[in-house]
């Protein structure tokens, strides 16, 4: 049995045998990593997601959540310890430079680490998680001072950050933003407007919490162009760094909330009493700028966080399907008599659980892989190859985002399906694990502002060459599938698939210049999750040609090529056997029962149906 | 002072164990590895001493297979200061005594003030190590202990363990001495990431047979006293019994079944 929450072996498969992350050894900022050590990483994250983290799952949702009491906002009291240990390990800003007091570590590494935390109990994780980003952002734009006077604090864990764009009048459109600062003659700002929704706005898991703020400097023009962003901390902080008073920002209430309960969710009032003082952080109607730094690293965490949920509900689903007894097998059905069996020798069952084991590997991959791009890019020199691959992360971010959580609720739901009637209750940790999935739909930018940046921004960028380069590569990894005769039958539904992407990109082009952006907007959520399918299924497919190829090697060693009933047995008795053997499954299946929807999926939206606007909106309503 | 801990690379408790097709063994491909739960308080006291004692060191002391290094480096990346590995073909086969012989062997010249272990090693379950390396090393040894206390000067410790009827016995030895901790003598600390990093150059040496100055026929297999003849999982327990029922019709049924079906009573 596994640990319930990720399988360790596939993050090693991913970053080791399929990434590749020793590459990034040979890079002199990387180059004190080695495989050992990070393997060691994974061991402690690992024992302290198990161990210290996934203890306060369950409490922080019901018992222990929460709270605003008398004005004050309060972490789960059950998370303070684990926050002081998470602190003294050295968790809390792994990739952020040496010299701010983290480790330089790989995202591709930490995005592995946090996998584990994350499916432990995301709620928690999202408190060091907002401070990392936080801190990043001021360690990036701030200035010298602002770095020593708060990200080396942040860095350390002593403080805590945010980040606050959402306004009860600007939530997707954060251009419609209120919140105004007003020029004091020291330089800096006087800040007033409300803040809502803010994770982690306001608890006691440290003293002091500093929010970066977007707000427009008063004579600004309105929408995104005139946003600014400030650094606004909870207390003042003195000369010698130590803490002041109250910098007039008020916590009006937390949230209750459908899931990640143990995350306090505030509604912020800066500068009641005009009070509220705030320092720019980088250039006067930057902010929007410099705050998608955050929100590109932030997006990235939310498509974790889908993958994170996903991978628990599986592991737990695959526990569970193995001990309830339930139902003859198929064959014996009429035969009353017979012994009733694990679920787990149901097909139906099956079925479920290779399909949410597919999507846990691909999902897995795809973000893994995203992290390492990010690693690479700031040490390419070569200026075209960097421009290729900031388009191909730019492409990919809010693919992840929107994907990752969307499939992680149909994951989590799933497995709830597969414990019965048990997992729609309190004793198992199905229920929680779909309710806290399912915020990550929304934050960050509701799924569909992930698909309008994809389809308004990402795909026609450049006249496309990210996403034809992206589908130059996938067709690489296809060819090769085809010459596998395990893979065959999927990789040419891959190249099936990528016909039709071909075309939808295309008459989605020919949309977008003759002026009919309503069917490419109208179908971006389609696009989006067609694109990912596309995605996760070439990561699938890379995965088992690498799979196929040592599993060949382990058969042979055992003399079992040839004979599905020796390659059964050994796979009982070898994990390494068994875990080869499952990744090819998993692509098997994926392409062959997924990626064939594509061509169907894309054709709909060629045809170019436009019932959903043209129809009045009397209809809509039921009067 | 001078600390050493002794170390035990075992299979973690999750594992599945597997016998060997010829019971010689277990499989141990595919196994996870993990510090012995009982070396890690030993660990932990060690570093918990240290951080009292201005100037005191721990070093790690470990006998088994190279893959032991992984585990010796999770001890150093939690604060210990060096680690020694004794790893050589010959020393295969060992059981307590030679083992002990071996590790008390490496620690002689080391002249430790306080050599700290676990009450016993979770995969063989002998709880005879420290004991023996004690009685090679000619040190008093205070054994399962879930409180250790050493005195300011270094000279003395003072030693804590449960016995019968929830009592405790107090053990005053003279140091150097062998202590073998009980699971409650502390909370172990995780590795940290900056511990981990800084794990990586920390003094770390490799020790074969010839360089320990012992004979093969002294060490491993040759020099074992105890001989295991076969490995064998236990046989599965047939399921309990639930007597259902108002409690004294249920006791009713419950003395029946023992003097008639198991014949206890
Ligand atoms: C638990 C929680 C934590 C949060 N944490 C933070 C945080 O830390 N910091 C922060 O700043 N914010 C945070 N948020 C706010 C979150 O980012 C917003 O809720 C989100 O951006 C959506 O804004 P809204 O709720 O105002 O919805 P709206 O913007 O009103 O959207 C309602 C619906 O309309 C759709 N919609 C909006 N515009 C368009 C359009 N042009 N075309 C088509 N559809 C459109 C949306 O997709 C959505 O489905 C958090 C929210 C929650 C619930
Ligand atoms: C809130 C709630 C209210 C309820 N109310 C009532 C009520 O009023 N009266 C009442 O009698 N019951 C009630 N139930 C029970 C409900 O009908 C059962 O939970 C449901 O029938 C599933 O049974 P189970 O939970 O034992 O799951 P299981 O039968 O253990 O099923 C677990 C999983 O295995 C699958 N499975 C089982 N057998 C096979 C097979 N042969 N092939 C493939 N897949 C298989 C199932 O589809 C499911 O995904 C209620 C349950 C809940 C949660």
């Amino acid at each position: 049995m596994g640990n319930l929450l990720v399988n360790t072996r596939d993050q090693r498969f991913v970053l080791f045998e399929q990434v590749g992350i020793d590459k990034l050894f040979k890079i002199p900022k990387y180059s004190k990593f080695n495989l050992e050590l990070v393997d060691m990483f994974l061991k402690e994250a690992e024992k302290f997601a198990v161990e210290v983290i996934a203890p306060t799952f369950k409490k922080s949702d019901h018992e222990d959540p929460a709270y605003f009491k008398d004005g004050k906002a309060h972490a789960p009291a059950c998370f303070h310890p684990v926050y002081k240990k998470f602190v003294e390990g050295g968790w809390i800003c792994p990739p952020a430079p040496e010299e701010a007091g983290g480790q330089d570590m790989p995202m591709s590494v930490f995005t592995a680490c946090s996998e584990l935390f994350g499916a432990a109990n995301y709620s928690f994780f999202m408190y060091p998680g907002l401070n990392l980003g936080a801190a990043g952002l001021i360690g990036t734009f701030g200035t010298p001072e602002q770095i020593k006077k708060y990200a080396l604090k942040m860095f350390a864990g002593e403080w805590a950050g945010t980040m606050c764009l959402t306004e009860p009048g600007a939530g997707s459109d954060v251009g419609a933003l209120r919140t105004t600062a007003k020029r004091l003659p020291d330089g800096r700002f006087s800040i007033t407007g409300t803040k809502c929704f803010i994770s982690a706005g306001d608890h006691d898991l440290t003293k002091q919490i500093v929010h970066p703020v977007l707000a427009r400097i008063e004579g600004d023009p309105a929408g995104t162009k005139g946003i600014s962003i400030f650094i606004v901390p909870k207390y003042r902080v003195n000369e010698d760094g130590s803490l002041g008073e109250s910098n007039d920002i008020t916590t009006v209430n937390l949230e209750h909330k459908m899931g990640i309960n143990g995350s306090a969710t505030a509604t912020l009032n800066f500068g009641e009493n005009g009070k509220c003082i705030g320092e720019l952080l980088g250039k006067e109607r930057e902010g929007i700028k410099i705050m998608f730094k955050m929100m590109n690293e932030a997006r990235l965490s939310t498509g974790m966080q889908g993958l994170d949920s996903a991978s628990a509900s599986y592991e737990h689903s695959v526990q569970y399907a193995k001990d309830r007894v339930q139902y003859r097998k198929i064959e014996d059905m009429p035969n009353q008599a017979a012994p009733g069996v694990a679920i787990i020798n149901h097909p139906d069952i099956r079925r479920s659980l290779l399909w949410m084991k597919a999507h846990v590997e691909g999902m897995r991959a795809l973000n893994y892989y995203i992290g390492y791009l990010i690693d690479l890019e700031p040490f390419v020199e070569d200026h075209e190859e960097k421009e290729k691959l900031e388009d191909t992360i730019g492409l990919l971010t809010p693919i992840s985002k929107a994907y990752c959580s969307d499939k992680s609720v149909d994951i989590c739901s799933l497995g709830m399906d597969i414990h019965g009637g048990y997992g729609y209750c309190q004793e198992y940790p199905m229920e929680q694990l779909l309710r806290d999935a399912k915020i990550a739909t929304i934050y960050e930018g509701t799924n569909y502002i992930q698909s309008l940046d994809l389809v308004g921004r990402k795909l026609g960028r450049k006249g496309g060459m990210a996403v034809m380069g992206l589908m130059g590569q996938i067709t690489e990894t296809t060819e090769k599938a085809k010459g596998v005769e395990e893979l065959k039958a999927g990789a040419e539904q891959m190249e099936a698939a990528l016909q039709a992407v071909n075309d939808l990109v295309m008459q989605l082009g020919s949309w977008g210049m003759s002026g009919e952006f309503v069917l490419p907007v109208l179908n971006a959520r389609s696009v989006l999750m067609i694109l990912g399918d596309m995605i996760i299924g070439w990561q699938l497919i890379q995965a088992a040609l690498i799979a196929q190829e040592k599993l060949q090697a382990l058969l042979k060693k055992a003399g079992a090529e040839g004979s599905p009933d020796k390659v059964k047995a050994l796979a009982g008795e070898n994990d390494e056997v068994a875990f080869y053997l499952g990744k090819v499954a998993s692509a098997q299946y994926f392409t062959v029962n997924i990626l064939p929807t594509l061509k169907g999926r894309c054709e709909a939206i060629k045809l170019g149906d436009r019932t959903p606007v043209s129809m009045p909106d009397a209809c809509f309503e039921s009067r | 002072m001078k600390i050493g801990v002794l170390m035990k690379q075992v299979p973690d408790t999750e594992t599945k164990i597997r016998i060997k097709d010829d019971a010689s063994g277990i499989v141990v491909d595919g196994i996870k590895w993990v510090m012995n739960p009982y070396d890690e308080y030993a660990v932990e006291e060690a570093l918990r001493i240290k951080e009292k004692k201005a100037g005191s060191t721990v070093t790690i002391i470990s006998m088994g297979p190279k893959r032991s290094v992984e585990t010796i480096r999770t001890g150093l990346a939690m604060g210990a200061d060096s680690g020694i590995l004794i790893d050589d073909p010959a020393l295969e086969g060992a059981d307590c005594y030679a083992t002990a012989k071996a590790l008390a062997k490496v620690m002689e010249p080391e002249n430790f003030d306080l050599i700290l272990c676990g009450k016993q090693a979770i995969d063989d379950d002998s709880a005879q190590v420290p004991q023996m390396v004690a009685e090679f090393l000619g040190m008093p040894q205070a054994m399962v202990i879930d409180k250790l206390v050493v005195s300011d000067d270094g000279k003395k410790a003072t030693c804590y363990r449960r016995i019968e009827g929830g009592a405790k016995e107090v053990l005053e030895v003279d140091l150097p001495a062998i202590v073998a901790a009980e699971k409650g003598l502390n909370e172990p600390r995780y590795a940290s990431l900056p511990g981990i990093m800084k794990a990586k150059s920390k003094p770390f040496k490799e020790i074969n047979l010839g360089a320990l100055g012992l004979k093969a026929e002294e060490v491993g297999a040759k020099g074992a006293k105890l001989k295991v003849k076969k490995y064998f999982l236990p046989a599965e327990k047939a399921p309990g019994k639930i007597i259902p029922g108002e409690p004294e019709d249920a006791a009713r049924a419950l003395v029946k079944m023992l003097r008639e079906e198991a014949k206890v009573v």
